[in-house]
């Protein structure tokens, strides 16, 4: 049976003092430090690399779970391994062979995870759930924080998690203690990334990461149920 | 050679300080006596390195507001970026010009901006490249790479001096930056060609006294200055 997994994405965050924010987070009971990075080509923005992920890692033991928003993913996934990323996260549509990345980023002792963006149907993933870590479903165009949840991807979640029951399913994008966590909750979501969801609460993030948690578990546990 | 107003800056490059409190890090070598913060955003296309962008400068600019920052541009659309990295509160914005087309629109773009506006030249470049934009006065400052650029820690490469001496020759009154390599054991080379902005990365951010190597580097271009 999955889990719940609560993910606060650092984009949100203050990037001038990334390790005191990383460490704050799991101290409030997040299970993954989500860390976005953007090159500026794949997505307009440009964000952050494996420098900053190797000088985060002497300060951490936080999970480093890496979404790679770049146009050649399997150009950094020797910097990420060595930088001590936990997770490496690329998107499907970043590259032509995505069994091959996965198995180079395994042999890099990473573990792998596939991304797809709104457009990007779930069959597109499909082939490679059995070799990844998880799946994450974006909720929004990648390339930005504090966009707004888009409800036409909850049909791709409940889609995914019909087909794997057992997977880990990420999402990311405009996902925060209202409406949208019951609504990726329900549709089979465990994984949640949450950034100024959780960052824009200030003095309640502990609250909003618990919170995101229970309407989780209450869906795996009704869906256990039936 | 006339350069009244020109003055030896010191701007320690934080590449290779601690990526994850660059606030901490900042602070700590404005209060050893840097003039001002070299910045440098590469984005894994123009260097085979990925390092940050516009969002970092924004969460940093608020904690040190009055400190320059120069932003090193090695990004293969330096274009794209301006306006953001205006917004986000840097003070100079230094592109490549192996990045772009059309140098002077950008110099220009950049000054509309507000920001001051710097151009670099990789070791591979000839320094004719630039002297156009300069002659314009479209240029506050001209970067001399004296490694490739992509990553700190590099050996400096002297013979990127002649460009530097060609560049103060012409231009007495024109900051130049030297970046790559450079501590108290090259800040002499820089010095005699005529470099006043000395961006010096792992010998003062990795030094038990930055504010020693600061201070060495800056008497050693005010000699020749």
């Amino acid at each position: 049976m999955v889990q719940a997994k609560i993910a606060p994405s650092l984009l949100s965050s203050d990037f001038a003092q990334l390790a005191s924010e990383c460490e704050r987070v799991k101290e409030y009971g997040a299970d993954y430090c989500h860390m976005d990075v953007m090159d500026g080509h794949f997505v307009p923005n440009l964000t952050i690399g494996a420098p900053v992920i190797k000088a985060l890692r002497k300060h951490t033991s936080a999970f480093l779970d890496c979404h790679l928003m770049v146009s050649n993913p399997g150009q950094w996934v020797e910097d990420f391994a060595k930088a001590g990323a936990d997770l490496f996260c690329f998107h499907v549509e970043a590259t032509d062979d995505p069994k091959s990345l996965i198995e180079t980023i395994h042999s890099h002792g990473m573990k792998a995870g596939l991304a797809v963006k709104p457009a990007t149907p779930i069959s597109a993933i499909l082939p490679y759930t059995s070799l990844v870590q998880h799946i994450l479903i974006m909720t929004v165009e990648p390339g930005f924080g504090g966009q707004s949840f888009m409800s036409d991807m909850i049909p791709k979640i409940r889609e995914l998690r019909k087909h794997c029951p057992e997977l880990d399913i990420e999402v990311d994008g405009g996902i925060g203690l209202n409406e949208t966590i019951d609504a990726v909750a329900e549709a089979g979501a465990n994984v949640i990334v949450s950034g100024s969801g959780v960052f824009g609460r200030k003095g309640e993030e502990k609250k909003v990461i618990d919170g995101m948690r229970e309407k989780v578990d209450e869906a795996i546990q009704k869906r256990a149920s039936t | 050679m006339s350069n009244c107003g020109l003055r030896c800056k010191i701007g320690p490059s934080i590449l290779n300080a601690d990526l994850s409190d660059l606030y901490g890090e900042s602070q700590r070598l404005i209060n050893a006596g840097a003039d001002y913060l070299h910045l440098d955003v590469m984005d894994g296309h123009f260097v085979p390195n990925l390092t940050f962008g516009h969002p970092v400068v924004k969460c940093l600019r608020p904690k040190l507001p009055k400190v320059f920052f120069d932003m090193h541009m090695m990004v293969a659309n330096p274009e794209e970026w301006v306006g953001s990295m205006s917004d986000a509160g840097a003070d100079q914005y230094t592109f490549h010009i192996e990045a772009t087309t059309e140098p002077g629109k950008l110099c220009r773009k950049v000054r509309e901006s507000g920001m001051r506006c710097g151009v670099g030249v990789k070791p591979g470049t000839p320094v004719s490249t630039v002297l156009e934009w300069v002659d314009q006065d479209i240029v506050d400052m001209v970067l001399v790479m004296t490694v490739e650029p992509g990553f700190g820690g590099q050996s400096f490469m002297e013979d990127m001096m002649s460009k530097v001496s060609v560049l103060r020759q012409k231009y007495p009154n024109l900051d130049i930056e030297v970046d790559g390599g450079v501590g108290p054991k090259t800040i002499q080379h820089c010095a005699k060609a005529g470099a006043n902005m000395i961006v010096s990365g792992t010998a003062v951010v990795k030094a038990d006294d930055p504010a020693a190597v600061m201070n060495m580097m800056r008497e050693a271009v005010n000699k020749e200055l």
